[in-house]
């Protein structure tokens, strides 16, 4: 383990003493406690799954989502409430993949109590952290060929567990598969449209420096190079180091990267001080918040145009 | 020589982290030899704390951070001294009743934001790295407050750390003096965390200074020595944080407390009795600047 490692640890139990209470602000989708009805509840642990499984699902059940919009995952830890939400679900929809490390223990007892937990990274293509991709070499959960859990920043991958959801829903006695067709045909439609933004950037300045390693599996899916990021980290938490920074700053002016992009999570002033270093400017990318209208197509058509506009 | 300069001179962040640590390392050398002999370290940490609800509520409403951290400071200070003169309650507890109770409302603010995790964490951690020359500016002026009002106030001052009685009898109120005491350790907390942190600022305010007091017997001698102590800190800190690519604000406590225990080890070796500042300590006409 090593120091930094050490001090996000030290900034969790830090961090405990101010992060439980964010979990009462969840939002609910239908409280379960008021209604009597015994319509299927399914839990899902981030909002941008969340929405996709709604659209899935349509009317056949209530879906709660336990992360507040505009938290950020690595972060977040559950209220009790939220707990018990997990352990009375009929289904339990996480991202797995460390993503919820607030919510192991909660989902493994739910699990005991035969609770089915649909892992949305068992369905997919893994992507692995590749070698130069700045993640920390020491850590091995960080390494290259470590497994990267933001799947949502591409649609096809998106598409994958879908497939396998529906009979994930019928296995939990949900009949959620009307939607299904049109929603994987609307994922495909997305990503046609996404490369079409996406494309319109010049190979040459197709380089991406983000706040954390967020963007890898949208620049697998559409040929774009990670450079590097301000946490050089799979998760938003730690401090980078002079020596990281350092290195960050040469990547960018021997790349000539247009941009540096922050999220939720990014020590900002520390993005902002690499931006005046190397004359690059700073755009808030949102990479884990749904936009105004909850929907998982207009997410990833900002965060398309967002790129394409900062970069070309 | 290279890997004592270059990482400096190639990288201007670091450059200005630097700065901006120096800056910090000097405030807190003056504010923070006063809070090592009045004994003033937990409210020294109760303020680096409590000024949470006046930044997070400061941030909520779109106020500057720098704002709500002085008016959380003066609610702590207002608070403790309430509390102590209408009170039989010791000061300890009624410090530690208004910092759980600060933190507290600090948390409760936060939950009404779901997007603020990030910003809690940077005012507790800081971002020294990040430090702008804007914040340079703001860390200038802070160290010029700072050494004006121990210079003004540096009799009375002297005589509140070694002998507070006498300083009531030479007229010079302990209480109030106290206060004025309190906003210079104020203005070093609030003025530095944006830059480096509450938990780097009350580092460097404990830290150098416990080891000036170690070293040296004289007010000024101790502020000398917390001074050059705080200032090596920054720089190896920073150093190490390159070298050994670690975080940097962290490796400057780090080594600052390592730095104390070092001297503390070394002169307990050496048989040097490791002392308090007596309170029958022959006072010297030693002029804080």
């Amino acid at each position: 383990m090593n120091l930094r490692h050490t001090l996000s640890i030290s900034l969790l139990a830090g961090a405990a003493l101010v992060l439980p209470a964010c979990g009462v602000t969840s939002s609910t989708s239908a409280d379960s406690s008021t209604s009597g009805s015994k319509r299927p509840q399914v839990v899902v642990t981030s909002p941008v799954l969340g929405t996709v499984v709604r659209t899935v699902m349509g009317d056949a059940g209530d879906v709660r989502v336990l992360m507040p919009n505009g938290s950020d995952p690595h972060e977040w830890s559950p209220s009790a409430r939220d707990i018990q939400a997990v352990l009375n679900a009929d289904l339990v929809v996480e991202n797995g993949l460390g993503l919820e490390s607030g919510l192991q223990d909660p989902i493994k007892e739910a699990k005991a109590k035969g609770v089915d937990v649909f892992t949305v990274t068992d369905h997919i293509t893994v992507r692995k952290v590749k070698a130069g991709e700045g993640a920390e070499a020491d850590d091995p959960d960080q390494a290259p060929g470590a497994d990267d859990p933001h799947l949502w920043m591409d649609p096809l991958t998106m598409k994958q567990w879908v497939q396998a959801f529906v009979p994930a829903l019928t296995k939990a006695g949900i009949e959620g598969s009307a939607n299904i067709s049109k929603v994987e045909a609307d994922l495909d439609a997305l990503n046609t449209e996404v490369a079409g933004i996406l494309d319109r950037v010049p190979a040459e300045r197709r380089r991406l420096v983000t706040g954390h390693e967020s963007l890898g599996y949208l620049a697998e899916r559409y040929h774009y190079q990670l450079v590097g990021a301000v946490v050089p980290s799979l998760t938003s938490q730690g401090e980078p180091s002079a020596r990281e920074l350092a290195d960050l700053t040469t990547k960018i002016k021997a790349a000539q990267v247009p941009a540096i992009f922050t999220e939720i999570g990014t020590p900002k002033a520390t993005a902002e001080a690499i931006g005046k270093d190397t004359g690059t400017k700073v755009v808030e990318l949102s990479t884990h918040t749904l936009p105004a209208d909850g929907s998982y197509r207009t997410f990833m058509l900002d965060i398309a145009n967002t790129i394409a506009g900062a970069l070309r | 020589l290279t890997w004592w300069i270059s990482p400096f001179t190639d990288n201007p962040f670091l450059l200005r982290a630097l700065l901006a640590g120096l800056l910090v390392a000097l405030s807190c050398a003056i504010a923070g030899t006063f809070v090592v002999l009045r004994g003033l370290a937990f409210l020294g940490d109760a303020l680096a704390h409590g000024i949470l609800p006046g930044v997070a509520g400061a941030l909520l409403l779109g106020a500057p951070g720098l704002l709500g951290a002085a008016v959380g400071a003066v609610a702590m200070i207002a608070g403790v001294n309430l509390l102590t003169s209408r009170s039989r309650l010791s000061s300890d507890s009624a410090i530690g009743l208004l910092f759980v109770g600060m933190l507290a409302l600090g948390v409760v603010i936060v939950s009404q934001s779901s997007s603020f995790t990030g910003d809690v964490v940077g005012i507790l951690f800081g971002e020294i790295l990040g430090a702008s020359w804007r914040d340079l500016g703001q860390q200038l002026v802070a160290l010029a407050v700072i050494a004006a009002l121990a210079r003004v106030f540096a009799r009375p001052f002297l005589l509140l750390s070694f002998d507070p009685e006498q300083a009531d009898v030479a007229g010079w109120p302990s209480r109030r003096y106290q206060l004025v005491m309190l906003v210079m350790v104020a203005i070093a907390v609030i003025m530095s965390f944006q830059t480096v942190g509450t938990l780097l600022v009350f580092g460097m305010l404990l830290a150098p200074a416990g080891a000036g007091a170690l070293l040296a017997h004289r007010l000024s001698a101790m502020m000398a020595w917390a001074a050059v102590i705080g200032s090596v800190s920054v720089y190896l800190g920073l150093l190490l944080s390159f070298h050994l690519d670690v975080a940097g604000s962290a490796s400057i406590v780090v080594v600052a407390v390592a730095m104390f225990f070092v001297i503390f080890t070394g002169q307990a070796l050496l048989g040097r009795p490791t002392r308090r500042p007596p309170r029958d300590l022959p006072l010297e006409p030693a002029v804080a600047s």
